[in-house]
This record gives structure tokens, C-alpha cells and sequence, in this order.
């Protein structure tokens, strides 16, 4: 049976609510962060690797170039953190997730609205950084406040996907190790430099990477160079994200239910 | 069989793998009763309190609650059971007041309902001055005061609580004990317990069964067990490590565990005869308690 149909929307609306209750009380730090991350990020990649860069990329600068690869990892990283540290803390430390189970709310409602939650921090996140990447020059579109599409489908395959490990964790140190894939792949994912600079194979497993498709579609609206290959990107992603929530639904179960 | 059963269990059982822990029990709950489920630790209490609350899949066997199938009426069952688990777990990202206000979503009480239920039971279990104080700067008392009333904000017909006052100190147990009381005659509320503490059980509860290894080792009223298990009083010597047990005829029940011994008796005249043979060692004639059956059923 498929999880994502026993998912009551509202009843992962109440978890959704407790959650962004705890975020309003910590709005002031929670709100730093996404603005100060991607404007040292610029300053780094932008000014200091974008001097050394002289080409053009894909037929435009480096700085314009690396706009969506400082707005995808900003926001993925947050969506990341929150489904795997956060979650595993309300999940084991504060048995937060035993005390919601103990209510109408079932297990895949539970886990949606966390991933509901974490989504919704990297939307809050990318209206944040939006108009950084504006003022910074790296985005030229009129297309630019789409970007938001590729970034929810990534924040949802990121936050299945993760909230989906963190149910399969039983040691909190396992997660460097997923830590460690995820910073890896990410240099791979055309965040920095065109995977097309790449060898053959790392091209290969970079577009195997459904992060890949998601900061080259945010590239494509932030820029407004479109093409045929961005419709089967979309199509990817929003399998993966599909694929991943529920597995993530499925996991919380397996985990909670015993 | 009754109509008014609000809990019914038949054959009831749980694997863990092959681990068998809750291993095919039946008993039956009536509507405003108080039942405990007593036990050692690992007997399988909290398995069967987990059964009911519909937090862990039944292995083979039948339960309904309220009506209900475990297993097929989940939602319906959550929303007429309040939960107090074996370990506080109130939400330290919340104060006290909004521990409450936040439970109730889950129940879909409208946010007014909630308010006023929620300043209510704070009342209730008098931590009103507390209400936005951090949950961590709660005593181990008052945070299981406020784990009782989150269980009741959607005011609940069966109350579970699993090890209610493990871990409390003595006057704390006692505070616990009056609210549960409290709440039984003004809410004529079912409650079932889960209990390692004879004398919680013995206390608190109208009917009990006693679990070892995941079975039912005895069942019935606390006085009748003692009663028919026991007999109704106990000489219990000390430091009587060596020294034989004494011969005694059938009406006298004669144990002994390390250097402990114990004879159960109808009177308290037939057990004193024995008193003399003990010569100095630390004795004591009293009524016999739950504890002396459990230990009984758990011995054998």
C-alpha cells in the first residue's frame, strides 16, 4: 500500500504548526543564518574564485554562473540539517515523535508534516536569498522568482531522503558519514563549475544526482537560458522527490510502529 | 459476557522476531474500572499498555477497545485514549502552557476549547503559576503532573498509564496517587496501570492481572489474591540464613527466599507459635500484601 495516501494533511499541519511555533521562538538566529551563509558564500566563491575565473560559462560570468549554486546549497543544506539532526533529535532525544504517536496522528502524517516543515524552511531560506542573489548580479531573469520551483522539488527529495536515513539511524555519529556523501556529491552537482568540465564517468554519476537537475534548473531560471534537456531534469526530480517521500513515510513507520 | 467491557483482549500476543513477549493473554476491562497489569520488568506490561494504545501491532490475538479493532480503528481509539508513557516525554521546545496548547491540535480541538481546557487542568494539577515556565525547570513531580494532564486534554473515557510513579520520591507517589484518585470520582474515567509497585496496585486498583514472561500468572481483586493465595497474615524472619524452615501442617504456607522466611496463615495465633524457634532474630507478624503474592506467582 502506498504511504503517501495515509498521510491525513491536516493532522501533519498540527505537526507543521509545532514546529514553526519553535522556529517564531527562535526566529531571531534562525533568520541570521540564512542571509549571512550565502553572502560570505558569494564573497568567497563570487569575488574570490570568480577573479581567478576570466572564461565565460556557459555565456556568462562566473559570478552570474555561481547565483544558483550558492542559492541551492544555502537551501538544501538547511533542509538537510533539519530532517536529519532535527528530526533525530525530536525522534530519539525528546521523544517527541512517541508523544505525537500517541494521538489520532498516524506515523505517515507524523513524517509528512516534518518534511512539510523542513520544505517550508528552505522556502522561507530562498526568499531570504533571492534578492541577495539579485543585488549580487547573479540573476538576470524575470524568470528568477520561479527558481523557487526546482528548489521546493529538491527541498522534498532531500528532506524524504534524509528524514528517511535519520529513521535508519541508530548512532547520531552515523550521520557523518551521510554528511560526508552529501558534501561530496554536492562539489559534483554543478554548484561551483559545469559538470561538463568533468571526465566522462564523474559526469555519468553527477547526472545520476537528482541535485544536479535541481541547481541546473534554479540555473535556468535565475539566467533564463532554457533548453530541451531542463523538461526531463523536472521530470527526474519530481521522481525522485515522489520516490523519496515515500520512503521517508515508509521509514518513519518501519522505525516508530513496532 | 458483559456489554459495559471497554478493554477486551483474547489471546493476545506479541513477537519481537522470535522473541516472544507478550505470549497469548485474554482479560476483559469494565467501563470506569481501574485494572493494573503487574509485572517485573521486561513481563511484558508495556508491550501490552503499547497494544492498546495502538503504538505497537498486535502479533496474533484479538483486541478491541471501546468498541473498536486494534489494528483497523486506530484513529477512533487514539481519540478516546489519554496516554501517559513510562517516560515523561513533554516538549522542551515549548513552556508548560503550550505543551498543552500544542497536544490539543493533534485532537483537533479548536484553539479556545483548548485554552480554557488547558488553564483548567493546569489548575487541576496546580502549576497555573507555571504556565510559561520552560519544561525543564520542572521537578520530576511536577513534569509527570504535566504529563498526566497533556494525556487528558481531550478529556479521554480510558486512561493509560504505564509505570505511573516509577522513579518519584515517596511524597511525590503520593500526590500522583491523589490526582488519580481525583480523577476517577469526578470523571468516572477507566484507568489502567501498569505497575512493578505492589503497593500502587494495591492502592489504586479494582482488578489486576500479574504478568510473568509475557503470561498471566494470577488475576482477580488485590484482597481476593491475598486471600486465596496467601493467606491473611505473614511471619516473616530475618537473618535466618542456615536454620531449617520449621515443620508446619497444611494450614500454614512455609517459603523461604535467601535468608528470609515467610509463613502464610489463616491466624495470627498459629503463626506466632512458630516465633519461639527463631529465638533472637528480627521478626515481624503483619497482614500479608500483594507483594507477598507476587512474589509467590513470580517464584513459581
Amino acid at each position: 500500500m502506498i504511504a503517501l495516501s495515509k498521510v491525513d494533511v491536516v493532522d501533519s499541519l498540527s505537526v507543521w504548526r509545532r514546529n514553526s511555533r519553535v522556529y517564531l521562538r527562535l526566529w531571531k538566529t534562525e533568520m541570521i543564518a540564512p542571509v549571512i551563509e550565502p553572502v560570505f558564500t558569494f564573497f568567497a566563491f563570487g569575488f574570490g574564485v570568480g577573479a581567478l575565473v576570466t572564461s565565460q560559462i556557459q555565456g556568462m560570468s562566473y559570478l552570474a554562473f555561481v547565483g544558483a549554486g550558492v542559492l541551492a546549497f544555502t537551501v538544501l543544506m538547511r533542509v538537510i540539517f533539519e530532517v536529519t539532526y532535527g528530526a533525530y533529535f525530536r525522534m530519539v532525544y525528546q521523544s517527541t515523535y512517541d508523544a505525537i504517536l500517541a494521538t489520532p496522528v498516524n506515523a505517515e502524517s507524523l513524517a509528512f508534516g516534518e518534511i512539510l516543515w523542513a520544505v517550508t524552511k528552505g522556502v522561507i531560506d530562498s526568499i531570504f536569498i533571492l534578492p541577495l542573489i539579485v543585488i549580487f548580479g547573479a540573476a538576470s531573469s524575470a524568470f528568477t522568482p520561479l527558481a523557487i520551483i526546482p528548489l521546493v522539488l529538491g527541498c522534498i527529495f532531500l528532506a524524504g531522503l534524509g528524514l528517511a536515513l535519520t529513521a535508519h539511524v541508530f548512532e547520531i555519529d552515523h550521520f557523518n558519514i551521510f554528511f560526508a556523501i552529501f558534501f561530496s556529491t554536492i562539489f559534483l552537482c554543478g554548484a561551483w563549475f559545469p559538470v561538463e568540465l568533468l571526465p566522462r564517468w564523474l559526469q555519468i554519476i553527477a547526472y545520476a544526482i537528482p541535485t544536479t537537475s535541481v541547481i541546473d534548473l534554479t540555473r535556468a531560471f535565475l539566467t533564463g537560458n532554457f533548453a530541451g534537456r531542463h523538461w526531463i531534469e523536472f521530470f527526474y526530480v519530481v521522481a525522485a522527490a515522489l520516490i523519496c517521500l515515500e520512503w521517508a513515510l515508509k521509514s518513519v513507520r518501519k522505525r516508530m510502529v513496532v | 459476557m458483559r456489554s459495559d467491557w471497554i478493554i477486551e483482549a483474547k489471546n493476545l500476543k506479541k513477537y519481537y522476531g522470535n522473541f516472544c513477549a507478550v505470549g497469548g493473554i485474554s482479560f476483559d476491562i469494565a467501563a470506569g474500572e481501574t485494572f493494573a497489569i503487574l509485572g517485573e520488568n521486561g513481563a511484558g506490561k508495556s508491550t501490552t499498555m503499547r497494544m492498546i494504545a495502538c503504538r505497537s501491532p498486535i502479533s496474533e490475538g484479538n483486541l478491541t477497545v471501546n468498541g473498536y479493532t486494534v489494528g483497523a480503528d486506530d484513529r477512533k481509539i487514539r481519540s478516546v485514549l489519554g496516554v501517559v508513557p513510562q517516560e515523561n516525554n513533554l516538549d522542551p521546545d515549548l513552556n508548560v502552557l503550550e505543551n498543552l496548547i500544542v497536544y490539543s491540535r493533534y485532537f483537533r480541538i479548536p484553539y479556545e476549547a483548548a485554552l480554557e481546557r488547558s488553564r483548567k487542568l493546569l489548575d487541576f494539577i496546580r502549576l497555573s503559576e507555571k504556565a510559561k515556565a520552560k519544561v525543564d525547570s520542572l521537578s520530576g513531580g511536577m513534569k509527570r503532573r504535566l504529563v498526566i494532564a497533556r494525556a487528558l486534554i481531550h478529556e479521554p473515557s480510558i486512561l493509560l498509564l504505564d509505570e505511573p510513579t516509577t522513579g518519584l520520591d515517596p511524597n511525590v507517589r503520593q500526590e500522583i496517587w491523589e490526582k488519580i484518585d481525583d480523577l476517577r470520582s469526578e470523571r468516572k474515567i477507566t484507568v489502567v496501570l501498569s505497575t512493578h509497585y505492589m503497593d500502587e496496585a494495591e492502592k489504586l486498583s479494582g482488578r489486576l492481572i500479574v504478568l510473568a514472561n509475557g503470561k498471566i500468572a494470577a488475576t482477580g481483586h488485590p484482597a481476593e489474591l491475598i486471600r486465596s493465595r496467601v493467606g491473611k497474615f505473614a511471619l516473616e524472619v530475618r537473618e535466618a540464613k542456615g536454620v531449617p524452615l520449621a515443620n508446619v501442617d497444611h494450614s500454614i504456607t512455609a517459603v523461604s527466599r535467601g535468608s528470609l522466611h515467610i509463613y502464610f496463615g489463616e491466624n495470627t495465633d498459629e503463626l506466632a507459635k512458630l516465633m519461639p524457634q527463631y529465638g533472637s532474630r528480627p521478626m515481624i507478624l503483619r497482614p500479608s500484601n500483594l507483594e507477598d503474592v507476587f512474589l509467590g506467582v513470580i517464584a513459581s
